[in-house]
């Protein structure tokens, strides 16, 4: 009779098969509103899910931090974001962590940043509090998902929070008069191929939209 | 999923645990159990890093029975809090070991073979620690009720029966406080995670 393997081996296995998607190839870029429908349209004859039309979605997102003092100027901090979806309550709560992203030389068509991504229960922001993290912001995301292939793309709008966020669309206010657009691969390790067709696709869109890498550093000063 | 209910089976003198298991199985394939496979129940602890101000502890377990999850309860001096999350959460916490660290040698497992008899699933545990023996835990689940209060003598008087005068008449304590509750897998980590810090507490074998 097969003896059972511990978790752990089973993720050990895994990572060394390099099997995990733990790699999110991502593209950013953003649409003023009164152009929007024409992107989506655009975005509708270019997709897979053609006949269901785009899935549309209302998640609300809070972004936790751990933070350490290792020695003398040395901080260690740990980013976890927590989303759930407000259209959808009985649906699991998400619990992801992204690192670094790694913006790489002009021959590499996208950002490249490690991340673990996993259901879970709705305990998790009391866990997370108790744990020691600190909610550093939240804000809602209202938009459409849509398919091509293993790429996935929304176009969102970005809300603000104000007040109690239980139902949804109550008080909450659109941090700007433009929509974000992301193009995204959750994929293993080393499948830079994936990065090609994303640049591909990215072309398709273009003028409506400009996906792009962007470097966060460079956006600090408007902070 | 049913109510599931966890008992230490005591090792009696000059029986070793391989043996202990043995007369269980015979016990149990009398009464006309089939065996269905293994089963496996790990649990590991981590300790918060003393910057992050009062000590907190993760466990974190796997249960074969429900194998794409990973189970964790924090427990932070006043408050207990479990989350149930996706198999990856293995690969969170090593991401997280600069400020949640390892026990040494408090790795638990539970594991041996997996008995169905009509409507209970019995399991009969080996637990070791760091691979040394230390007992026999023997889980049984009774899989069409999920209220504890509606079932409870049921099980009893099953457990009674192949287990003997060792099983107590009142329910594990555990359960005691959730009689009337919706029994869910998270209730049986909890009571595998008491089970197995008495096991950590107790230095030899416990008997």
């Amino acid at each position: 009779m097969a003896v059972i393997g511990s978790a752990t081996d089973t993720l050990n296995t895994a990572l060394k098969s390099n099997i995990v998607p733990d790699q999110e190839y991502l593209l950013q870029g953003s649409v003023l509103d009164q152009y929007v429908e024409v992107l989506l349209h655009r975005l509708r004859g270019l997709c897979d899910n053609v006949d269901s039309g785009p899935e549309s979605f209302h998640d609300h997102e809070l972004c936790f931090t751990l933070r350490a003092t290792s020695g003398p100027g040395s901080a260690m901090v740990l980013p976890l974001r927590v989303r759930r979806a407000l259209d959808v309550p009985e649906a699991p709560w998400q619990l992801r962590y992204v690192g670094q992203h790694e913006l790489g030389d002009k021959n590499r068509p996208t950002v490249v940043r490690s991340s673990i991504d996993m259901a879970c229960s709705s305990t998790i922001v009391e866990f997370l509090t108790e744990l020691g993290c600190r909610m550093d912001f939240e804000y809602i995301s209202r938009g459409y998902m849509f398919r091509k292939g293993r790429m996935k793309i929304t176009v969102s709008k970005v809300f603000k929070m104000g007040g109690l966020t239980n139902k949804p669309g109550e008080s909450v206010e659109p941090i700007s008069q433009s929509y974000l657009v992301e193009l995204s691969v959750l994929a293993p390790s080393g499948q830079d191929a994936i990065a090609e067709d994303m640049r591909v696709f990215a072309e398709q869109l273009k003028p409506l939209v400009h996906l792009e890498k962007i470097d966060y550093k460079r956006l600090a000063h408007l902070q | 999923m049913g109510v599931t209910v966890l008992q230490q089976f005591p090792i009696v003198e000059n029986r070793t645990g391989p043996l202990t298991i043995d007369l269980l199985t015979k016990r149990i394939s009398a009464l006309g159990a089939t065996q269905q496979g293994q089963f496996l129940v790990d649990c590991e602890t981590f300790t918060s890093i003393q910057q992050l101000g009062h000590q907190r502890t993760v466990h974190v377990l796997h249960n074969s029975e429900q194998p794409a999850t990973v189970f964790s309860i924090l427990e932070t001096g006043t408050k207990t809090i479990p989350l149930a999350t996706d198999g990856l959460f293995d690969l969170l916490m090593t991401k997280m070991n600069n400020f949640y660290t390892a026990k040494k040698q408090t790795k638990v497992e539970s594991k041996g073979p997996r008995f169905e008899i009509g409507d209970f699933l019995v399991k009969l545990g080996s637990v070791t620690i760091t691979q040394n023996f230390k007992g026999v835990l023997v889980e049984v689940e009774y899989k069409p009720c999920v209220v504890p209060a509606m079932c409870w003598e049921l099980m009893r008087e099953f457990l009674q029966g192949f287990l003997g005068s060792s099983v107590p008449n009142t329910p594990p304590a555990y359960l005691q406080n959730r009689m009337q509750e919706i029994y869910t897998p998270i209730d049986t980590i909890h009571q595998y995670l008491e089970q197995f810090t008495m096991y950590r507490k107790s230095p030899g074998m416990r008997t």
